[in-house]
């Protein structure tokens, strides 16, 4: 998986071509972006719960060691086990592991970017263990063995008649391509699944350091389903997701589904803090939380730790004519859009994602709708900043700015380079070189005029 | 393991800084007309809402509610308010499992239930959700696995917003707490909505006052 | 014999008091008129000229000027744009106000270069000095106020384009709209107006498909509004849209001093 410069461009440039996508994602962007404008004016003194998220993140960030100490030893006292990962190896080997010491053979999967991002089903399936994703979008491009397209939508570039064919294929029965019974047929599938899984794998949104407990979202309730029914449930959580006190998740889930859809709340707000107790009548038999680092830690203490801050709500997304234009799966991760062109960078290499950082023409749409006023811009400006220290940037272009520069720094050597361009029509000669049409230089400069009439 | 944990807490404890924290945000809403504010929102989601006067009446709705439902098989928690009342006596139509009481596999009754019935711990005025959590008497399919769910709750639970349930949350915490807030959904396909997806299509509150 | 809030040079002492600049008794002002408007749109430069002149204001041009420096900050060449700011802060640092007509230019000189400067006192104060008397076009004019509307359009119909820099960075949108509205112009909104018309600077020729696909949305949205002209406070958006358009007989896209110059009279 990588997005270099070409790869990127090339993506983006099928899915512009592709009218019924652009259109696709046109509504569905333009429907949350709506649906966040109308869900947060209804929050008293929206403006400053926003900048008072930012604070309560960044002091959680600041402190992450503290935290997860914390949250480790309250889930521990309700009898979840708490695992950590460094990497995604490591936390897949634990689910593995896990499985197989239980005989698990079918696992039961809610939405997990998380998952997703270290690869977990791929994994689990050379292990001969078959995990079903449960979101109706999760589930559609399981079956389509596509990535998803958006944070919150993974299959909004699928159409119905699209998704009847992949459910025909999978169940063998034909069906309408009609919504409303493609969702119910999703509903009879999964529903065996759920109830005959030996073990259920979610994210989480929020880990609740005061109680030990997980938070997990949804608005279909497979979350709730996935955490229940199986004997077994497997929390996959970022390092970053943890949140201190119970006031602080009071804000968070203000934010977070109005930011991402526009509900007030996500339909099922799902709290897990241990397994099933001994005068409970149904419920997992275990818990385990399995705390997954892959590269976060290594941001902390620099210019990018404010990315940590992000709650994964689609916000910035909606909002970038760039990720409007280029589809999701242009950022060669689950990651897209703005959030994504800075992490994948940094939580994957930016010699990988080296177009990443140059997929944004720095319109500052994004920091506008952050919930958390990430300042993506600036993390944006450092990764390229990044990419010409370390020469990711190829020489040609390196070259050129330098010469540029040096050029510019004196007036008289630029007006005339510039007006012998114009004069010798050079511009004709140079266009072939350049992708984009060589703006039209005028007869005289402003210099020129003002020099001869003073402006006049 | 251990390495891995003591690598990361290595990682994470070099670069901590504390910062000031703020002090917690407390709730901005009004305590006033909650009913009111409560129905308003349940509504804007999608969710059914009826007010009684009293338990009395509550189980006259439910009456007219199941029979609009047709409903034939109904799990019902063991719990307050509706723990001394006998459902099967009330409703002998209908075939009644209780949480905890009745015989029989709870989950697949409640796999094959019409309705399942519940109270709830607390019900949230500003998006018009309801407080269930796990325990004794009460069962976590029993909400979540039949087609219509059912919250039978008095007004004395209202409280204005998530910030006050927050706030006032006591020190224990049951292993499953869940804020309902409303019937199941998703709009995955097209971006078209469809109500009732794996969770319950139909999410139904009867309010009464005590 | 003038009363003493008549007299004109009262009148800019005043001025620019209310805008907490020292002027020293002067009405003079800097006009910066950016690296792309010297070599491509020169006829803004002098739009922007006599409508300062217009409104009273005495304008000089350090010709010593290049690049405020934004494309290589942009592109992650720090060093080499810090050069260019700090040959910018040297050539400006004397005169009473800075006027652009360029948000992004503006955006860079005061809200970027004490981000260049951060690690270096000395050059950050100087940076921070600049700031406070460098103004955009549209900005400076409605603060000052002198502009004199001679001519006035007879209701013809506008659109205009609020750039990333001019809304997002510096907050200008009311500024441009009232003084089309005091040129005589009825100015019909276009959808996502604000929405990023596709230049980005550098952007435009590392991601052409995109950057491309965003300003045919841009140009539809404003040719959607039915209105003649579109009218733009950046140089940069101009030209990415004026490059673009397909048909340049459809709209016209004009910078506001342009259209601004063809009312004072």
């Amino acid at each position: 998986m990588s997005a270099t410069l070409r790869q990127f461009r090339r993506k983006a440039d099928k899915a512009i071509t592709d009218e019924r996508l652009q259109n696709a994602i046109e509504n569905a962007a333009e429907r949350f972006v709506e649906g966040r404008i109308t869900a947060l004016s209804s929050v008293p003194d929206v403006g400053e719960m926003r900048d008072h998220f930012k604070e309560i993140r960044d002091a959680t960030i600041s402190d992450l060691a503290t935290h997860l100490i914390t949250f480790e030893k309250n889930a521990q006292e309700a009898g979840a086990k708490v695992h950590w990962a460094r990497n995604g190896k490591e936390a897949v080997q634990i689910i593995a592991d896990l499985a197989k010491r239980h005989g698990v053979e079918l696992v039961v999967k809610s939405k997990s970017m998380a998952t997703e991002e270290i690869q977990l089903n791929s994994a689990l399936i050379q292990q001969g263990i078959t995990p079903v994703e449960t979101d109706l979008g999760e589930w559609i491009i399981q079956l389509a063995g596509e990535p998803p397209s958006h944070i919150i939508a993974p299959a909004i570039h699928k159409t119905k008649e699209q998704v009847a064919d992949l459910f025909q294929e999978h169940s063998g029965e034909e069906i309408p391509a009609d919504i409303s019974a493609l969702t119910a047929e999703a509903r009879r599938v999964l529903r065996e699944k759920f109830l005959s899984a030996g073990m259920g794998i979610s994210g989480a949104n929020i880990g609740v350091a005061e109680t030990g407990s997980a938070v997990i979202v949804t608005n279909e309730g497979n979350g709730r389903m996935v955490t229940s029914l199986p004997p077994i449930h497997v929390v996959v959580m970022g390092i970053e997701k943890v949140a201190p006190t119970w006031d602080e998740v009071a804000v968070w889930l203000s934010l977070l589904a109005r930011s991402a859809t526009g509900q007030p709340l996500s339909i099922y707000t799902n709290v897990i803090t241990g397994p099933a107790h001994p005068e409970d009548v149904d419920g997992p038999d275990e818990v385990h939380i399995i705390l997954l680092d892959n590269n976060r830690s290594r941001f902390l203490g620099t210019k990018y730790q404010e990315v940590l801050q992000c709650v994964r709500c689609g916000a910035c997304l909606n909002i970038c004519p760039v990720y409007r234009k280029a589809g999701g799966h242009a950022y060669g991760s689950p990651y897209s859009g703005p959030i994504g062109a800075v992490i994948n960078p940094l939580l994957f290499g930016l010699e990988k994602y080296n177009g990443l950082p140059q997929a944004s023409s720095l319109c500052g749409a994004c920091l506008e709708v952050c919930p958390a006023r990430i300042d993506l811009p600036r993390m944006l400006l450092a990764l390229r900043e990044d990419e010409v220290n370390r020469r990711i940037l190829p020489w040609r272009d390196r070259v050129m700015e330098r010469l540029a520069a040096s050029v510019l720094l004196h007036p008289w050597l630029f007006d005339c380079l510039v007006r012998l361009v114009g004069k010798m029509r050079l511009t004709k000669v140079i266009q072939p070189f350049i992708k984009v049409k060589m703006p039209p230089l005028a007869g005289r400069s402003y210099r020129q005029l003002w020099r001869r009439g003073g402006g006049e | 393991m251990i390495n891995a944990r003591k690598e990361i807490l290595k990682q994470l404890s070099s670069k901590s800084r504390k910062t000031k924290r703020p002090s917690p945000w407390r709730s901005r809403h009004e305590s006033e007309n909650l009913q009111k504010r409560f129905s308003l929102a349940l509504e804007n989601v999608k969710g059914e809402i009826y007010l009684a006067s009293d338990l009395e009446e509550v189980l006259s709705i439910l009456g007219d509610v199941l029979l609009e439902l047709n409903a034939k098989k109904i799990v019902v928690s063991d719990e307050k308010p509706f723990r001394d009342i006998d459902f099967s006596a009330r409703f002998p139509e209908v075939e009644w499992h209780v949480v905890g009481k009745s015989n029989g596999n709870l989950r697949d009754f409640c796999n094959s239930a019409d309705v399942g019935i519940t109270s709830a711990d607390v019900a949230l005025a500003e998006t018009g959700s309801v407080v269930v959590s796990s325990g004794p008497g009460r069962s976590r399919a029993a909400s979540l696995l039949s087609p219509v769910h059912i919250v039978i709750l008095p007004n004395s639970k209202l409280l204005p917003d998530i910030f006050t349930w927050t706030a006032n949350r006591g020190d224990d915490i049951p292993s499953q707490v869940v804020i309902i807030s409303g019937p199941s959904k998703t709009a995955d396909i097209e971006q078209t909505l469809v109500v009732g997806v794996h969770g319950p299509k139909r999410f139904i509150v009867i309010l009464y006052s005590d | 014999m003038c009363s003493l809030y008549t007299c004109p040079l009262v009148v800019l002492q005043l001025q620019y008091a209310d805008m907490g600049l020292d002027n020293n008794n002067s009405n003079q002002v800097a006009l910066f008129v950016t690296c792309l408007v010297d070599q491509i749109y020169p006829e803004i430069g002098l739009a922007a000229t006599r409508v300062l002149k217009g409104a009273g204001f005495e304008v000089d041009f350090p010709e010593g000027q290049t690049c405020c420096g934004q494309p290589f900050y942009n592109s992650g060449f720090v060093k080499e744009a810090r050069r260019l700011a700090k040959r910018t802060i040297e050539i400006f640092r004397n005169y009473p106000a800075i006027v652009l007509p360029s948000g992004s230019c503006t955006t860079m000189i005061r809200k970027e270069y004490v981000h260049l400067f951060e690690k270096d006192s000395n050059w950050h104060q100087e940076a921070v000095a600049l700031a406070k008397k460098t103004f955009e076009l549209t900005e400076f004019l409605t603060k000052s106020g002198g502009l004199e509307i001679k001519n006035p359009a007879r209701n013809g119909l506008v659109t205009y384009h609020d750039s990333c820099h001019m809304s997002r960075s510096l907050g200008i949108k009311e500024q441009p709209r009232e003084l089309l509205k005091q040129a005589g112009f009825q100015i019909v909104e276009m959808q996502a107006v604000d929405r990023c018309c596709g230049f980005g600077g550098l952007f435009s020729m590392r991601m052409p498909e995109v950057s491309q696909a965003m300003t045919e949305e841009k140009l539809l949205r404003a040719k959607q509004t039915k209105a003649p002209i579109l009218v733009s406070s950046d140089p940069g958006c101009l030209l990415q849209m004026r490059s673009n358009q397909k048909d340049p007989s459809t709209v016209q896209i004009k910078h506001i001093a342009e259209v601004l110059d063809e009312v004072i009279g």
